[in-house]
């Protein structure tokens, strides 16, 4: 029993998952760090999208872990909710730049028409 | 590309620094390593933030190499290897390529470009899924980011973005960031957090327990999902039948391998027998014969099919959903994209096969009766 684990886990295995982790905090850290300091709104909808890219890491190498496929298919999960996103927020965006002829999202600090 | 030259020189250094660590342990906890090299790398990255000049960005570059360098080798450590072998050098140059293309992502001040530093941070999170073993997602993952959602970013890019000033290059909420400094705290706060949360030693203990326990379970439920695929059970015990012939048969014998005509299911309906770590089959011959061959290991299910099986056996509502959020997704975007045309009295009447009120020229047509 002791012998297939350690065949299934060598210890590449068990440094991939660790480095996999690590990767994912911090690409969620950039993502986040973007999203909070970029101006230009179509920047930081895509630093949501790293912070997507980086949940969707942490799934798949806990799942590694854990020997199932379950974080893989909360994966699909995660990539079909980026990409509605991706949808409604860029149609968002293109109205909000079609009143403002700006991306900057200080333009829309005081939340009412001009 | 400002790392490229301080990078070689990094990375030259990056295998002696264990030593240097040991000795950093014994004046500080080996906790605070990790917490410490997250504040290096986070001054590095105010740095990086704001528009500076070259020697600036060289420092900002110089220490989230080390920053990097010193998490990267202290994570490994955790990993419990003595040393790092020839399987951790690719997620290395991976989780590498990954950081640097979203900082530069992050800082860097023309969108396109950080658009595309965003493919670069996808394709090495992609070879990252490869390594941990998911091959179907990896390659969905490039389909679906690089090939779709962030062509569909480029091309609101190209629609909105400002023309650039003249020797400024980009427009000037492009170049400046918005309060750099807090934002980059409160990254520092989150990356320490998750860093203690991931690599403290009671999750490391508890992760490598749960993966060893869960290995005998992981092969077993591999095997398991052979049951609701019957053509793929059929097949897959035809090759076992065959790689056990071609390894007992006498020498010089060249007859065929026996075919198998039907897999044998216990009464709970699974075909799967799962005997300490090794998985058989009772399978019955072309000649009625009946008798039980091993699983090797090789022809387990492959990583799409195992995905398929749960995905439409496990989670069948969470499937429904999705498709639902992609269908009102949909509808959204129609009903963002849709232009508003106000038509006047004259157009209106125009369309319903009427005569115009105006006549062609005169003013007040357009909208003219409202």
């Amino acid at each position: 029993m002791n012998g297939i684990a350690h065949t299934l886990l060598a210890n590449s295995d068990a440094q991939a998952v660790n480095l996999a982790l690590l990767m994912s905090a911090l690409l969620f850290a950039c993502g986040l760090v973007g999203f909070l300091s970029r101006r230009n709104m179509i920047i930081m909808f895509l630093c949501t999208e790293l912070m997507f890219q980086a949940a969707a890491l942490a799934m798949i190498a806990f799942g590694k872990v854990h020997h199932d496929v379950s974080g893989q298919v909360f994966v699909i999960f995660i990539l079909t909710v980026a990409a509605a996103e991706a949808a409604l927020a860029l149609g968002l965006i293109v109205l909000l730049y079609r009143r403002r002829e700006t991306l900057d999202s200080e333009a829309w600090s005081e939340l009412k028409e001009a | 590309m400002d790392f490229a030259i301080p990078s070689l020189a990094i990375l030259s250094s990056v295998t002696q620094p264990s030593t240097v660590l040991a000795q950093a342990e014994g004046v500080v906890g080996s906790g605070l390593v990790l917490t410490i090299a997250c504040a290096i790398a986070a001054i590095a990255l105010v740095l990086l933030m704001r528009p500076g000049p070259t020697g600036v960005r060289i420092a900002g570059t110089v220490g989230g190499l080390a920053g990097f360098a010193i998490l990267v080798v202290e994570v490994l450590k955790r990993a419990g290897g003595e040393e790092a072998s020839l399987g951790t050098i690719f997620p290395l140059i991976f989780s590498f390529v990954a950081l640097a293309g979203a900082v530069r992502m992050v800082t860097h001040p023309r969108p396109v470009f950080a658009a595309l530093y965003f493919i670069l941070v996808v394709i090495a999170t992609a070879a990252m899924f490869l390594v941990l073993g998911a091959e179907f997602m990896a390659f969905a993952l490039i389909i679906v980011y690089a090939g779709a959602i962030l062509i569909t970013y480029m091309f609101v890019l190209m629609l909105a973005q400002q023309s650039p000033v003249e020797n400024e290059g980009g427009a000037w909420y492009d170049r400046v960031p918005r309060e750099a400094g807090s934002a980059v705290l409160i990254g520092f706060v989150v990356l320490a957090t998750m860093s203690e949360a991931f690599f403290s030693k009671s999750s490391q203990s508890f992760r490598d327990d749960v993966a060893e326990r869960t290995a005998v379970d992981g092969m077993e439920s591999a095997w398991a999902r052979l049951d609701s695929m019957p053509k793929l059970l059929l097949e897959t015990s035809q090759n076992a039948v065959a790689l056990d012939w071609a390894k007992n048969r006498p020498e010089g014998d060249k007859s065929p391998a026996p075919t198998v005509t039907e897999v044998i299911r216990d009464s709970r309906g699974s075909a799967i027998r799962m005997t300490d770590d090794q998985a058989s089959i009772e399978v019955r011959l072309a000649d009625g014969t009946s008798r039980s061959v091993t699983l090797p290991p090789e022809l387990v299910p492959d990583n799409s099919r195992q995905i398929g099986v749960d995905l439409v056996s496990k989670y069948p509502a969470g499937l429904e959903i999705a498709g639902v959020v992609l269908l009102m997704a949909l509808f959204g975007a129609v009903v963002l994209a849709r232009k508003q045309i106000e038509l006047g009295e004259d157009e209106r009447r125009e369309l319903a096969g009427m005569r115009r009120l105006t006549v062609d020229g005169e003013s007040g047509g357009s909208g003219g009766l409202r």
